[in-house]
């Protein structure tokens, strides 16, 4: 799917046609974690919904109205009614805006996920905040709390006008966006995790601050399948740091193992605090992402 | 002894250029930029152990080990590493190279010639014979030494580059001799002879093989290396011309018979086409068809009013090996009365002469047309006496050459004639029997037949007492001294005496070529008579032009025709002469080559090699190789698709 671009389009990010589609699914967390406020996810038996629960006695000073007096009138005993409580689910979508996210259409394509997260959660009646993070040095663009689907061109504008560059890790990443953020639910991470340091310690505070970790890692196709010859000096586009690498296309077999062992580190990280991790090409086509991968991976119902 | 060498070891300093190398690569290790999205992954692949083995250290380094590879194999390129053949003996080594016409010739059709195969087959010789010192030698109608003794790889290969064949038959014999004196002051085990082993009046053995033999003694072991030779030929061996009798001087038109002998390689059948050419202008065609080793006379009859240049050729049908001998000319001379001096006291002579049509003789009533020079002169006296008086062919009468008054006096008395050479030109059918002379010619007391030979001097007739009849022959002279003067003897009455003075008009009109002409062939011109001490440029083809100069004879002599083709004598630039010169050898158009040689003492007959001297191998252009396919490894390996990850 190409990124829309008609002045009939909503957003520049989506097309109309992925948007009708996407308003029709929802994020589905392994674990329901909800904020106290009044929202469209059931907590438990106590709410104020329609939805009945249980039944219970009735003690002095609980509220008459929820009385059941269809029992009270065969038993001659007071029972209150229970019914299901609905909370609110935050999400919160970080993007990472570093130099690495430039190569091979990562950052566009993180771009379109995080506004195509976004569409289904606001659609989803969900709390949903975006954090744009690239250098380490700068605080992180962030667009507020919002929900309902008069949010989406909020979404849409803050995702459009978002830019890449920076050195900001995605450990650093995490821990600036849980600086800001404020309630439970779920934080889509969309970075390639190509970070040196572990990734231990960012889960464990999304985990702590109340959030279901979803990593999307994207990667470019020569991140995927390097196919670079002879004796180079490879530069790192966010450091600039260099390392001379002989008889590159002998070490191809190394690489794969090693990319392969970092993914299994990031999917480990995140299934150990009931996350969801899946890694995905930066020129795989976004409508078999939305509408096939994620579904069948369980992100998308 | 290892059974490797090198020719250069000195340039075994080179090696010092690996340091240079070793340290130039990790100071300035070039490496192509590549900026990626990150490094993690690579710092990880980097230190991973399995990088770090030893086989990884080495892949790493991978680079550094081509460049040592090409170096290593261009140092041991340029001290030129050889894998030894047969040993050499580190001697002097002549090496005898056979220049003839028959070298020229291709053995297979677009194949190089027998010169070019034989350089190569020097080249190799010289490689295997170093550091021992060699001489060239090339061997045409004589000897030439192309260089002095010398291990210097260089000079002899220019003075390799330099050998040309020449157009004339070879002389094996004035190779040997010269080798023969080289080892009078050196050192000569060997002599190594490159022939295609084609060799005059070679002769068939018993078994089949031909042999040609040397009148040399060899004191070294000669090396016969023959080339192999499998080429078909037709070529012209002789072209000469003979005027037909019944032609007077008088005939406005001269008819001639034009003799053209061709002959076939001795492999195959060969045919086609001979061409005369009169002045230019195509005059006669004949067909002609040769079984092997067939030898044909082809006849054409023409007529010329003047000097009339003729050119044969042969166009052949099929592949023709050997193309100079495809060419032959021959001139033709303007007809004319033979001019005769004959002193008005031998009126005998002046008598006889009178029967000749064609001859006009000398003094005459006409005091006003006497000619300069003569084509015959009869006379009572010697050159010397009569400086004057020139002629081609000088009948002496009465007088002994100044040279032999040492050896032979005249006296009276009678002096019987003993012997004479039947068979010689002047006196053939002439009958000397029963002649009475009253002039004795008495040789010198201890004087013998061998002093006249070394004077120069041919005994034609003997006397009881000594020479009656001398011949002197120089070139293009011809002197024939009757020591008795025939006056006083009574050969005028008899009938040898008119034969006597035929056979001189015959042999006068030989000499000034208005009988019978023949073809000059290659090696030197034939000598001719022009202006005397005059500076003569004669421009050969194929070479510069070189300045020759007269005698007080007058003769243009030792004028070399190394090549076919047409040799212009001019004078202050303005062309005097112009003369032909073609092959004209049965044996270099035969292109048969010698299996033998055989030496003066037949048990040191000499075969020809055909498994040659196992050379020494050079290895250099095998390790310049490497280092080419080591650099293309390299490029291929280091420079080949490199993808640049794009942002």
């Amino acid at each position: 799917m190409n990124t829309a671009s008609s002045t009939n389009q909503l957003t520049t990010l989506l097309d109309n046609q992925a948007l009708t589609r996407l308003e029709r699914l929802r994020l589905q967390p392994n674990r329901r974690k909800t904020n106290r406020t009044q929202g469209e996810h059931a907590s438990g038996k106590g709410g104020s919904s329609t939805e009945f629960a249980d039944y219970r006695n009735y003690v002095p000073g609980d509220d008459v109205r929820f009385v059941d007096w269809n029992i009270f009138a065969r038993l001659n005993r007071p029972y209150m009614k229970l019914y299901q409580y609905e909370e609110v689910m935050h999400v919160a979508i970080l993007v990472d805006a570093s130099n690495s996210m430039k190569f091979e259409n990562k950052f566009e394509r993180a771009r379109q996920l995080a506004a195509a997260m976004g569409v289904t959660a606001l659609m989803g009646v969900e709390r949903v905040s975006a954090y744009v993070v690239g250098a380490s040095e700068e605080p992180p663009r962030v667009m507020p709390p919002s929900s309902g689907r008069a949010s989406m061109r909020r979404l849409f504008d803050f995702f459009e006008r978002a830019e890449c560059g920076g050195d900001a890790p995605i450990d650093g990443a995490v821990e600036a966006m849980l600086r800001r953020h404020r309630g439970r639910g779920i934080a889509i991470v969309i970075s390639d995790f190509l970070t040196p340091a572990s990734l231990a310690r960012p889960f464990n505070l999304l985990y702590s601050a109340g959030l279901e970790i979803f990593a999307l890692q994207l990667l470019g196709p020569t991140e995927i399948d390097p196919e670079l010859t002879g004796d180079l000096r490879l530069v790192d586009s966010e450091n600039g740091t260099t390392v001379d690498v002989s008889s590159i296309d002998e070490l191809h077999g190394i690489y794969h193992e090693h990319r392969e062992q970092l993914q299994e580190h990031v999917r480990r990280q995140s299934r150990t605090r009931n996350g969801r991790f899946l890694s995905i090409s930066s020129e795989a086509p976004l409508d078999w992402v939305l509408f096939d991968l994620l579904q069948r991976q369980g992100w998308l119902k | 002894m290892s059974w490797t060498g090198f020719l250069s070891p000195s340039w075994a300093w080179l090696f010092l250029l690996i340091i240079p190398l070793v340290i130039v690569y990790f100071l300035k290790l070039k490496r192509p930029r590549c900026e990626i999205p990150s490094l993690v992954l690579w710092h990880s692949v980097i230190n991973d152990q399995r990088v770090n083995s030893p086989f990884q250290r080495f892949r790493k380094h991978l680079l550094l080990w081509l460049q040592l590879a090409i170096l290593l194999s261009l140092i041991l390129a340029a001290m030129q590493p050889f894998l030894r053949g047969e040993p050499g003996s580190g001697d002097n080594l002549p090496i005898l190279v056979d220049c003839s016409a028959s070298m020229s010739a291709i053995d297979t059709r677009g194949g190089p010639t027998r010169m070019e195969r034989a350089k190569e087959r020097i080249t190799e010789l010289i490689d295997a014979a170093l550091p021992g010192r060699i001489c060239l030698i090339a061997v045409g109608a004589g000897a030439r030494q192309l260089t002095e003794f010398t291990n210097n790889k260089r000079i002899l290969a220019e003075a390799l580059d330099t050998l040309t064949v020449r157009d004339v038959p070879g002389n094996l014999v004035d190779g040997l001799r010269m080798a023969q004196a080289l080892a009078r002051r050196e050192t000569i085990g060997t002599v190594t002879l490159v022939s295609d082993g084609n060799f005059p009046d070679l002769q068939d053995t018993a078994d089949g093989q031909k042999i040609a033999r040397v009148d040399v003694e060899l004191p070294f072991k000669l090396q016969y290396e023959k080339l192999e030779t499998d080429a078909v030929n037709m070529g012209i061996t002789a072209f000469n011309a003979r005027r037909q009798s019944a032609a007077g001087a008088a005939d406005s038109l001269t008819p001639w018979d034009v003799f053209v002998r061709i002959n076939g390689s001795p492999n195959d059948v060969t045919s086609g086409e001979v061409l005369l050419e009169q002045d230019g202008q195509e005059v006669g065609r004949q067909p002609i068809a040769l079984e092997a080793g067939q030898s044909k006379r082809l006849v054409y009859s023409l007529q010329t009013s003047g000097v009339s240049r003729l050119t044969a050729r042969i166009v052949s049908d099929g592949f023709d090996g050997l193309s100079s001998d495809n060419t032959a000319y021959l001139e033709l001379p303007v007809s004319r009365s033979l001019l005769v001096w004959c002193d008005t006291d031998l009126q005998s002579y002046r008598h006889a002469l009178q029967v000749f049509p064609d001859v006009t003789v000398y003094p005459n009533d006409d005091a006003s047309g006497q000619p300069d020079v003569y084509d015959l002169a009869i006379t009572e006296t010697t050159k010397k006496a009569n400086p004057n008086l020139e002629a081609s062919v000088r009948l002496v009468i009465g007088a002994i050459p100044e040279d032999l008054a040492q050896l032979v006096t005249t006296r009276s008395g009678n002096s019987p004639v003993v012997d004479w050479n039947r068979s010689s030109l002047l006196l053939q059918h002439v009958n000397l029997d029963s002649i009475e002379i009253a002039d004795e010619p008495v040789r010198g007391d201890d004087v013998l037949d061998q002093n006249f030979r070394e004077a120069g001097y041919e005994i034609l007739a003997t006397g009881r007492s000594g020479p009656l009849v001398l011949a002197r022959h120089a070139p293009g002279r011809q002197a024939f001294y009757l020591l008795f003067h025939t006056d006083h003897s009574t050969l005028p009455y008899r009938v040898g005496f008119p034969v006597l003075i035929k056979n001189a008009i015959d042999i006068t009109r030989h000499a000034a070529g208005l009988a019978e002409v023949r073809g000059q062939p290659t090696r030197v011109l034939a000598p001719r008579l022009l202006d005397r001490n005059t500076t003569y440029s004669v421009a050969a083809p194929g070479s510069p032009t070189q300045t020759f100069r007269t005698g007080p004879d007058g003769l243009l002599s030792g004028v070399p025709a190394p090549r076919v083709g047409i040799y212009r004598i001019s004078e202050d630039g303005s062309e005097v002469a112009r003369v032909g010169a073609g092959v004209l050898d049965a044996g270099e158009s035969s292109l048969a080559s010698a299996d033998l040689i055989e030496p003066r003492d037949e048990e040191l007959r000499v075969s020809a090699s055909t498994t040659q001297i196992d050379t020494d191998r050079p290895l250099w252009p095998t390790l310049a190789w490497i280092a080419f396919i080591v650099l293309l490894v390299e490029w291929w390996y280091f420079q080949g698709k490199t993808i640049r990850v794009s942002g």
